[in-house]
């Protein structure tokens, strides 16, 4: 359901910075957020309507596959590395775990598989607009 | 471009937001904040931003209450006209710890993830001059409650805040939590004299009321209706 809010914030800050007409967005999540695909295009798809600027965009998302530094020993590791750790989490917490509604509270539930620290560096676990495409424009990009 | 920082704004947008702040900790930001929220006329959400200590959700004794996610956000638990947003029903009983570049996107998040009810918006923030701070200026156009205590150490750090606040031309309203004691119909400043825009007593039966500060109708909660409330109405 938290796929809802998502949805809404990139219909609303395409509909705040734009003027004209959108025919595509694509819009990155990290991978470790597990959100719904289907029921945030869904989501979008219903929102879009609402606003004639977006009423004819396409929703695509690209799931980025975050890289990590650990800031204490200074290496680096992939998500393959901490996915364990991940599941550990989700099967604590169930569906809504924390890491789905909150992606940036990741150091706080994941240690360096090295040294154990939280002092974390994920780079790529933020929710982004990359691109808009508009009609008859060049595309914009963030 | 940042969807996040958008929809928190957006939430914010038409509130009356309220921010519940001191330079120091230990002064009773949170109890401060659970009574003023208490007192308002209409309904009001209460959001707990102190990601660390979470004092809000034990206030009010719902720790260990889940959140509930709908499609407008995560929705608030519901405590008389209060509706309390806590990072500590999305983690429950676990610590808290983030590197400081993490924490005030934790905060948008909060606020943007939100199903925010209300006409008024209470943040308890975390002790200190932070992220907190300048996330809130960014986001809203908030009123400033700086608590402090009378102590000479409580004083020197919150004026770093007040001419903070001055300097970013925010008027705040100072309040003095802990000022007196009334004993035999006589007031007693036992920590030092400082008159702050609301003085408050200190009432040892509050203590009673932790985990169920929603039933407190004593002599602070009385100050505050009488005396806080009117000024930013």
């Amino acid at each position: 359901m938290h796929e809802w809010s998502i949805a809404y914030s990139v219909v609303k800050t395409l509909t705040e910075n734009f003027n004209k007409k959108i025919s595509k967005v694509t819009l990155v999540i990290p991978l470790f957020s597990f959100l719904d695909i289907e029921i945030l295009k869904e989501a979008f798809n219903e929102l879009k309507k609402e606003n004639p600027i977006v009423e004819n965009a396409e929703l695509e998302v690209k799931i980025q596959e975050p890289t990590f530094r650990c800031r204490n020993c200074n290496r680096e590791f992939k998500f393959s590395d901490i996915q364990q750790q991940v599941g550990e989490v989700k099967n604590s917490y169930g569906e809504e775990y924390p890491l789905h509604l909150m992606p940036e509270l990741l150091p706080a539930f994941i240690k360096c598989p090295y040294c154990g620290s939280h002092d974390i560096e994920a780079i790529g676990q933020e929710i982004y607009i990359e691109k808009v495409e508009e009609y008859g424009a060049v595309e914009r990009v963030s | 471009m940042e969807p996040l920082r958008e929809l928190a704004k957006e939430k914010l947008k038409d509130k009356k937001v309220i921010a519940i702040m001191s330079a120091k900790g230990g002064v009773g930001k949170s109890v401060i904040s659970a009574l003023i929220s208490l007192s308002l006329p209409s309904d009001v959400t209460l959001i707990d931003l102190d990601i660390h200590t979470m004092a809000i959700a034990k206030l009010f004794g719902v720790e260990n209450v889940p959140l509930e996610v709908s499609k407008e956000g995560i929705e608030p638990v519901k405590i008389r006209n209060v509706n309390l947003i806590s990072l500590a029903g999305i983690v429950r009983d676990r610590y808290v710890i983030l590197p400081g570049r993490n924490q005030s996107n934790v905060m948008k998040e909060l606020i943007a993830y939100s199903s925010i009810k209300g006409k008024y918006v209470v943040f308890d923030l975390p002790p200190g001059l932070g992220d907190e701070i300048l996330v809130l200026e960014e986001l809203s156009d908030f009123k400033p409650i700086v608590v402090t205590t009378p102590s000479k150490v409580s004083l020197k750090v919150v004026k770093y805040l007040l001419d903070y606040l001055n300097e970013r031309k925010k008027k705040a309203l100072v309040v003095v939590n802990m000022s007196y004691f009334t004993c035999n119909d006589q007031r007693v400043n036992l920590f030092g004299n400082y008159n702050g825009d609301v003085n408050l007593p200190i009432d040892p039966n509050l203590e009673d009321y932790i985990g169920k500060i929603q039933e407190y109708e004593g002599e602070v909660k009385k100050v505050i209706e009488k005396e806080l409330i009117p000024q930013f109405m």
